[in-house]
């Protein structure tokens, strides 16, 4: 019997006007299960399917409903197909697995999400009811089935935290689903507000587990801005007399540090001051009470249950009581109570200086700069190199070329170079003056003790005018800033002296960015009044400084002073003025995101071109990191509308900032733009390009940037050759052949006679940015937790400014972060360590030397003994010669101090050598894997190969492939071998002793006693060098 | 036997008794009735399913139907009609496989073709002329609607009239009739286009009735904007056409003057 096949719907159809409601119900019936196929027949009958749904005394109505829902999916008119599915009812079934149910509920979760996310009270009454129950009958499903992230995705999308946090809490593996949330609401919430409503709900959930995770508890916190529970969890971890929980406390504090917000971290920090005594009692009994938020109440007691679980062992209530209750200490602590408070005082009191230690930002920049004066690695041959090819009277590249050598020693403290060429360098004059003095803060980057010693010779002497040049004073002001960078507690008050005490537009110009540099952020009002009085002065080198310097004060703080800003740049006639106060009308919007609309709609709308060109900058940096569809239309139609070769240029540029956090849809989004007839959108794509894939060494954006380097406009390939650099930094040949034909590129280039000036700097620049600090730097505009890095942001952000002043282009440093594993044990000293990379050395090592007629390692050991003799002999000289009345006590500590260093640079030689041996032994097998000793160079490509040994002495607190990690000592009671313990004694001494050679100054021969003390007993040292 | 196969099979054989009593009301409701019945056959359109009584239930369904639609024709209903043959139209064209062909099928599909005819409804009619196989056109059922159709459309109307006395069919009678009147209301059309009036004799052989009675009646009840005087029939058609037509010129032309005056003051 051959199997029958109905060829048509029209008898169905036909019975569907029958008179008995029986035979029309069969129809239906039928109808919807061959719709698939004869939904071209129905089509035709829908309206009397649509009749019978809307007849009331139909039984029936939904299933004719999904008919003609399913039919007018057929045809494609899904907003009608939705409408009638929601007739439905409970018979559209949400777990159906055909394309019509699939494309139904995305449709209907796009609706909802689209209602529920438009602002607005009034989104109540639009909703309709029906449309929700099908959404959460959906989310109920997923839970049900398992696929949490599917239902979170969807309830973070529909605005339905409710679902969230149940989905959350019933997933299999809560911190897994917590942490994919944060991403998340990173990656996918557009909408601020709202990302922090996430956020908050996430600090809930997270306090609520049994063993919370208070890593990534304080990361929420820190993006909310309440430094409060901060505070408050730091403190309960400090409390503990578990040395891991103060090792877990360390590392949070750490991992805030890292993210460069400076003003929360000042509010954390003097928040541990204030609560130190009256908080114990209250933290003792309710640890995780979150003084803003009464709703935890109930669950701070699960996390004090939890947490007592977790800690049987550990006795902090009774010892912390002690403090408060006398009564209690009797019962719990059998003998010396006395004793036990007063040392837990101190143990307490001791943690809790190392904590504000690491807030402050000093213990990792300490350790950062001993990291990269150790292993710098920088190449003094292309600097020579370069040096030569350059000709004397170009003054552009004569400065581009200082620009490179700090760029290239920045944060290291290797001034070898400058102190080899002082005559060469005494060839800048006027502004170049001052550029080169602004590139030793560069060089000095983070060397917060001695900066002000170092830069002592140049800067202003009060009362004594006309001393030194203006602008070698500016240069030096402008250094500090550069200096203290983010960190300027120490600095302000002397930046501000030096602001009030001229009248020189060109000091001021570098007190001012000093001054902005040195509060990045802290919204500190005395300091903004008094930049503001500069700018009132009207004149247009000082405001220009004075406009970006009020920017950098208020980066990303919600206040009035844009508006005054902006009127004012109204009222100037002033284009750098202008220029400066658009800058920095820009930066006080950063990371505002909708926030900021209004403002950037009265920016972008303005008839001055410039401040059309600040209006790019404010959607660039209002947007950092979001990849906002929004924003990069925006931006977008300006790159092709507007009027004004400035404004389409910042607008390509500008893009570079919003896609940051997605580098690999740059290049594709610019390649259009990249081949624009017009020169100045091809210069903002390539550095577009340059910014958001900084660091990455992606393949496409090197193709597309690699026949910008050879363009027929010189400004176009300087661009492109910066762009290139910023994102082949510490890539080698390698991963990828393209660097070396880079590198020679810019060896011909510079080398070219017939070259034009500006790719000439452009090729100069782009050589010290590929070998940056020492080549042990990286730009990264993302911190690990994938937050956004605001110096580093704001620092590309003026530094792209270089194309109207050239001293900007300092402002590069801001955004070099080291990339390195350094290891810190409970006393925060750098522990002998061993991990694995496990992937080929050669993939990661340093670019070889350039190769000199001589052998390089021939050249690289005498250099390095010659350094630093000719350094304290230069310095001798230079000393000398500035400060005749340089006393003779300290002098002796100068020379004592550099003999006492002597051996060190050859124990350093050493090591240097056993790596180099190493090394050389390994490539005639390359082995697949390589042993990395702590503190250690890791490069970002390479942190997916780093793995932990097991039985190991030290584990991680946290599994994290590079920045600062706290180790956990497993083995408390032996004798810990420290390694980088010679950096910093090799590193502070020269220092010191130019410190005390120079001013001989309280402050400086200060921290220099502190360092020795600090420095542990030197035969572990002796071992491990031996 | 199946106890509901043996249920609709009873009430069907009192349908037929019905049926040849021409007791077309108890028809009716046992028809409505055997319809609900027949619901409960899986093996039935559009599900097909393979069951073991699944021929029997096909054939029965099949009788069903083609009754229902010889009883739409006798109870002259043309929803009805079209209603069952839709129906009934799946057992012909999807199961040959399974059943042997009926023999009513070719007069029923006929039948249909003639009521697409009668209906003026020309695409359908040719739709389902296409979807016969070759041979049936020579089916004398098949053929004798072909050629009205061709009759039809040539305008030998007359031709179409006389069919009436060879139909192959009893049932067709009562399509013939409403066929006449299909051919009438078209000659109708085509002389109200060709004529201004006809006299009364030639109106009645035109539209070929056979007394004054019967024109004037088809006039009152189809053409009622017609007119019966002097003998003769006016189609009207100039009444309508003639007032409309008129351009208000006079007004046309002041306005075009104003404009130009005012053009000209504001240049």
């Amino acid at each position: 019997m051959a199997a029958a096949m109905v060829s048509s719907a029209s008898g169905l159809l036909a019975m569907l006007n029958e008179q008995h409601p029986a035979l029309k119900l069969h129809a239906l019936d039928k109808l919807n299960s061959v719709v698939h196929l004869f939904w071209h027949e129905i089509s035709t009958s829908v309206p009397t399917i649509e009749s019978l749904s809307e007849d009331e005394e139909f039984e029936q109505r939904e299933l004719a409903s999904l008919v003609v829902s399913k039919v007018f999916y057929y045809l494609g008119e899904l907003n009608d197909s939705l409408s009638y599915a929601l007739g439905a009812g409970p018979l559209f079934d949400v777990s159906e697995e055909s394309d019509y149910a699939h494309t139904l509920l995305a449709k209907a979760i796009d609706e909802y999400a689209s209602i529920k996310s438009k602002p607005g009270g009034g989104e109540k009454e639009k909703l309709d009811p029906r449309l929700e129950a099908i959404v959460e009958r959906m989310l109920d499903k997923c839970i049900l089935d398992g696929k949490y992230q599917q239902a979170m995705g969807m309830a973070v999308e529909c605005r339905r935290l409710d679902k969230l946090e149940e989905a959350i809490t019933r997933s299999d593996n809560v911190h897994g689903a917590l942490s994919y949330c944060i991403n998340l609401s990173h990656s996918f919430v557009n909408h601020r507000e709202y990302r922090c409503e996430v956020l908050r709900l996430l600090v809930k959930i997270y306090q609520r587990l049994p063993s919370p995770d208070y890593l990534s508890i304080c990361q929420c916190l820190m993006f909310l801005d309440e430094p409060k529970p901060v505070a408050s969890i730091l403190e309960k971890l400090l409390l503990s007399d578990s040395k891991d929980d103060a090792l877990l406390a360390f590392q949070i504090a750490f991992d805030l540090v890292e993210n460069e917000r400076q003003a929360f971290l000042l509010n954390v920090r003097n928040l541990l001051q204030d609560s130190k005594s009256p908080v114990h009692h209250e933290n003792t009994e309710q640890p995780l009470e979150n003084p803003d938020q009464g709703s935890a109440a109930p669950s701070s007691e699960n996390g004090n249950a939890g947490a007592s679980d977790t800690n049987p062992t550990s006795d902090t209530n009774p010892t912390m009581g002690a403090g408060d209750v006398p009564m209690a200490e009797d019962s719990h602590t059998p003998n010396g109570t006395a004793n036990v408070m007063s040392s837990s005082e101190a143990a307490f009191s001791e943690k809790l200086a190392k904590i504000k230690g690491i807030l402050s930002g000093e213990t990792s920049i300490q350790l950062t700069i001993q990291f990269l004066y150790s292993k710098n690695k920088s190449d003094l041959l292309i600097l020579k190199t370069i040096k030569q090819s350059v000709e004397m009277r170009n003054s552009v590249c004569h400065s581009a070329t200082i620009c490179a050598n700090a760029i290239m020693h920045a944060g290291t403290t290797v001034d070898t170079f400058l102190r080899e060429n002082l005559e060469w360098l005494s060839r800048a004059t006027n502004w170049a003056k001052f550029s080169a003095t602004a590139g030793l803060g560069v060089i000095h980057r983070g060397h917060l003790q001695q900066g002000r010693s170092l830069m002592a010779p140049y800067l202003p002497q009060s009362g004594a005018v006309g001393g030194g040049s203006p602008y070698s004073e500016g240069g030096a002001l402008y250094a500090l800033g550069l200096i203290h960078a983010n960190h300027g507690e120490g600095i302000k008050q002397f930046l501000r002296e030096s602001l009030r005490n001229t009248n020189s537009e060109v000091i001021q110009h570098g007190a001012c960015l000093g001054l902005g540099l040195a509060a990045l952020g802290t919204a500190d009002e005395e300091i903004y009044e008094e930049v503001k009085n500069v700018l009132y002065t009207d004149s247009a080198v000082a405001g220009e400084a004075a406009g970006i310097s009020m920017g950098l004060l208020m980066v990303g703080t919600p206040s009035e002073k844009a508006g005054e800003m902006l009127a004012y740049a109204h009222d100037t006639q002033h284009e750098k003025i202008i220029r400066g106060l658009a800058l920095g009308i820009a930066l006080t919007v950063y990371g505002r995101e909708e926030d900021a609309d209004a403002l950037i709609e009265q920016l972008t709308g303005d008839q001055d071109p410039i401040l059309r060109y600040g209006g790019m900058y404010a959607l660039a940096l209002a947007y950092r990191g979001t990849a906002n569809n929004k924003a990069i239309h925006k931006l977008l139609h300006f790159a092709v509308s507007d009027v004004s070769d400035d404004v389409r240029r910042t607008a390509v540029l500008a893009l570079g900032f919003v896609l940051y956090s997605e580098p690999e849809q740059t290049p594709r989004i610019v390649s259009l733009l990249s081949e624009s007839y017009n020169p100045h959108v091809r210069y903002g794509a390539a550095l577009a390009v340059g910014i958001s894939c900084a660091g990455t060494g992606l393949s496409e954006a090197i193709s597309l940037l690699e026949p910008l380097t050879s363009d027929v406009v010189d400004f176009v390939r300087q661009g492109a050759l910066i762009a290139m650099a910023m994102v082949m930094i510490q890539t080698n040949e390698s991963c990828d052949s393209r660097v070396g034909t880079f590198r020679r590129q810019l060896e011909k280039i510079i080398l070219d006679k017939h070259e034009d000036t500006m790719s000439k700097m452009g090729a100069i620049l782009a050589s010290g940015i590929l070998d940056a600090g020492g080549r042990n730097v990286s730009i990264k505009l993302l911190s690990k937790a994938k937050h956004d890095k605001i110096t580093a942001v704001v620092g590309l952000a003026v530094f792209s400014q270089f194309w109207y002043w050239y001293p900007l282009t300092y402002f590069i440093s801001l955004a070099f972060s080291p990339t390195a594993f350094i290891g810190l044990n409970y006393d925060l000293k750098v522990p002998k360590f061993e991990f694995l990379s496990h992937a080929k050395p050669s993939l990661f090592e340093y670019p070889r030397p350039t190769a000199p007629p001589s052998s390089t390692s021939a050249v690289k050991l005498p250099t390095a003994v010659l350094s630093t003799t000719a350094k304290a002999k230069s310095r001798v000289k230079k000393d000398a010669e500035q400060k005749a009345s340089a006393d003779k006590s300290s002098e002796d500590t100068s020379t004592s101090s550099s003999s006492g260093k002597s051996p060190k640079p050859s124990e350093k030689d050493n090591d240097s050598m056993q790596v180099d041996s190493t090394a050389d032994k390994k490539p005639e097998a390359e082995p697949s894997f390589e042993i990395l000793t702590n503190p250690a160079r890791v490069v970002p490509a390479q942190e997916k190969f780093i793995k932990f040994l097991e039985g190991s002495r030290y584990v991680p607190v946290k599994l994290a492939p590079s920045g600062f990690v706290l180790l956990r000592d497993l083995q408390p009671s032996e004798a810990e071998v420290l390694a980088l313990t010679d950096a910093p004694s090799s590193m502070t001494s020269p220092a010191a002793g130019t410190a005390t050679a120079t001013t001989g100054g309280q402050p400086a021969s200060a921290t220099t006693a502190m360092a020795v003390d600090d420095e542990p007993q030197p035969p572990p040292a002796f071992e491990y060098s031996g | 036997m199946d106890p509901q196969l043996n249920e609709v099979s009873q009430v069907f054989a009192r349908f037929k008794a019905a049926f040849t009593r021409n007791d077309f009301s108890t028809c009716s409701d046992l028809l409505s009735r055997l319809k609900v019945l027949l619901t409960k056959f899986s093996s039935l359109p559009p599900s097909f399913q393979q069951t073991p009584n699944a021929v029997q239930e096909l054939t029965l369904a099949r009788d069903i139907y083609e009754h229902a639609v010889v009883l739409s024709v006798k109870i002259e209903d043309q929803d009805a009609f079209e209603r069952d043959f839709f129906q009934l139209k799946p057992y012909y064209t999807d199961t040959c496989g399974v059943l042997p062909p009926s023999p009513q099928e070719y007069p029923i599909l006929g039948l249909n073709l003639l009521r697409l005819l009668v209906q003026n409804r020309i695409a359908e009619f040719h739709t389902e002329l296409e979807l016969l196989p070759a041979s049936a056109l020579e089916n004398p059922c098949i053929k004798h609607a072909v050629e009205l159709e061709q009759s039809f459309m040539e305008g030998a109307y007359n031709r179409v009239l006389s069919a009436r006395q060879t139909v192959p069919h009893e049932t067709y009678v009562y399509f013939m009739d409403l066929l006449a009147k299909t051919v009438r209301d078209e000659i109708a059309g085509c002389s109200e286009k060709a004529y201004d009036y006809l006299s009364i004799s030639n109106a009645k052989k035109i539209l070929m009735f056979s007394s004054d009675e019967e024109l004037s009646r088809y006039i009152m009840e189809e053409h009622p904007e017609w007119e019966i005087k002097n003998g003769c029939v006016y189609f009207q058609k100039a009444k309508e056409t003639q007032p409309c037509k008129e351009i208000p010129s006079l007004q046309l032309i002041n306005q075009t003057l104003n404009y130009a005056k005012e053009l000209e003051r504001i240049v």
